[in-house]
């Protein structure tokens, strides 16, 4: 479903990922793992469109993902949450749901699953995103995403600021929407839960796939295990 | 004292859906338009130059309302893209730059080639008491005009779909992007919308005073002050400050004189830079 050859991207002519290769299939969980400034977030924002490639190509459903039109991704079914959410502040969590299906007219049952995912969103439903909590933001994040019935999912540190228990609940949602039938590319610190969601993954470091493999055989890795797990 | 200050509120009206179009422009782009004024009398004008041709004072007036969103609009998607390639203060410095250039272009052409032209439009009828003030039809006219633009332009961004699209884009481009939101369209509708709107303020104005070719840069100061005021990027603050610096205006104009009126706008301009730097109102609430 999305397939991502050689790509090499990043900012004022500096790349910061280099020939990048990654696949994942219709149905699949798929999680990017790294420590902070290995280039997930530079690889998700290229993948989406927000960020122009120096090199190599990106292929959602068979047709390519240009630089710089997010817009066209967004309305082709590719979905991005970014770790730093870009909700609208002044606007309320209502209408912050309703932009993500724009330009669309908003469907009830798309509301109305999002609030059965997330029912904290549908207390809120009058209250301003800037005013909400990081969690409850976090939440309305993924919630704006779904609203355009997207077919997958790319997300950017979805327990970003989460306390470990709010983070568990992130995964659950997550799993439930998998049920649902979204495919879900993840990027994550927090290794233990994305293997513990993911069927497989690859570690990115200093901007290069250095390893890939299912969540198996990842966590037992003794790279992996030292770096991410805990375990010496 | 009361009929100064009605005076005030008729003028503060257009203050204020002056103040609109540019508000918009920036809270969407971070480009301040410093040819606004100069939009919104070469509507008057082209308004000016179809009223002597024999048209009719309403399609004259449509025809010049056209030109200048279609100018606005040209603007966008010409001389504006290069600017919205850039980011952070090179965006906002070279748009200004380039909007400064587009106002000495369209200020001169104009008195180059209509140096005496004017728009003037008389509005017949008697007098209206309103709370034992008389007003002028062309001032009601003018201000009910300013009124219904304002509170359909409020509706619009608060409850259509393409107004929460604007709204989206001043409030985080990104976001508005990842949402499907085109940030290049959403600008070129608006720049042309703001065109528009300048060209009727000129239009309104000149229902009680002539609007020569050499009014653009009252107007395009104005402009300015009344959105730094308001807010930029809010509407119904650009509305609020209008109405506040109108009320200003014909007060010490009254008590003072009118050679004082553009110093006390300025201060009240740097009194809320100071107070309130993000001025009356937040951008993109409505």
């Amino acid at each position: 479903m999305l397939e991502i050859a050689e790509l090499s991207a990043g900012y004022l002519g500096e790349d910061i990922i280099h020939e990048v290769s990654l696949a994942v299939s219709e149905g699949e969980a798929v999680a990017v793992i790294g420590s902070n400034g290995a280039g997930k977030t530079t690889l998700f924002r290229t993948v989406c469109g927000l960020l122009r490639a120096s090199q190599g190509t990106v292929t959602f459903d068979g047709r390519r993902i240009a630089g710089g039109r997010a817009h066209d991704t967004a309305r082709r079914g590719l979905a991005y949450v970014p770790a730093a959410r870009h909700l609208f502040p002044e606007m309320t969590v209502t209408e912050n749901l309703d932009l993500g299906a724009y330009p669309k007219r908003p469907q009830p049952a798309r509301r109305a699953l999002v609030h059965d995912l997330f029912p904290r969103l549908a207390e809120r439903r009058r209250q301003r995103a800037g005013t909400l909590s990081g969690g409850e933001q976090q939440m309305l994040a993924v919630g704006r995403a779904l609203m355009s019935n997207p077919r997958m999912l790319l997300l950017d540190e979805p327990t970003t600021g989460l306390a470990p228990k709010l983070a568990a609940d992130a995964y659950a949602a997550l799993e439930a929407l998998r049920r649902h039938g979204l495919t879900v590319l993840v990027a994550e610190q927090q290794v233990p839960l994305a293997l513990g969601f993911a069927e497989r993954g690859y570690v990115l470091e200093n901007g290069r796939i250095q390893l890939q493999g299912t969540s198996a055989e990842l966590a037992q890795d003794p790279g992996v295990q030292r770096a991410y797990l805990g375990i010496a | 004292m009361r009929a100064v200050v009605f005076d005030g509120v008729v003028l503060g009206l257009q203050f204020g859906l002056l103040g609109v179009g540019l508000t918009l422009v920036y809270g969407l782009g971070g480009v301040l338009n410093l040819a606004h004024g100069q939009l919104a009398v070469l509507g008057a004008i082209v308004a000016a130059l179809r009223i002597d041709a024999g048209a009719s004072t309403i399609a004259a007036v449509l025809t010049g309302l056209a030109v200048a969103g279609f100018v606005g609009l040209a603007l966008d998607l010409t001389l504006m893209r290069p600017v919205y390639r850039r980011v952070g203060e090179d965006r906002v410095l070279l748009g200004l730059l380039l909007m400064l250039g587009v106002a000495f272009i369209i200020d001169g052409v104009l008195e180059w080639r209509y140096p005496i032209e004017a728009l003037s439009l008389r509005i017949g009828g008697d007098p209206v008491d309103i709370l034992g003030v008389r007003m002028r039809t062309g001032s009601l006219l003018a201000s009910a005009i300013a009124v219904g633009v304002g509170v359909v332009l409020v509706v619009f961004l608060r409850y259509a779909t393409v107004g929460k699209a604007v709204r989206s884009v001043i409030q985080d481009e990104e976001g508005a992007q990842l949402c499907g939101v085109s940030p290049a369209t959403v600008r070129a509708f608006v720049f042309a919308l703001s065109g528009v709107l300048a060209a009727l303020v000129a239009v309104t104005r000149s229902m009680t005073s002539p609007v020569n070719v050499n009014a653009g840069i009252d107007f395009t100061i104005l402009a300015l002050i009344v959105a730094v005021v308001g807010g930029l990027g809010s509407v119904s603050g650009a509305f609020l400050a209008g109405v506040l610096l109108g009320i200003v205006n014909t007060v010490s104009a009254h008590y003072i004189g009118t050679y004082i009126t553009t110093i006390v706008l300025l201060a009240a301009a740097a009194v809320t830079i100071v107070a309130r730097p993000s001025g009356l109102l937040g951008a993109g609430r409505e």
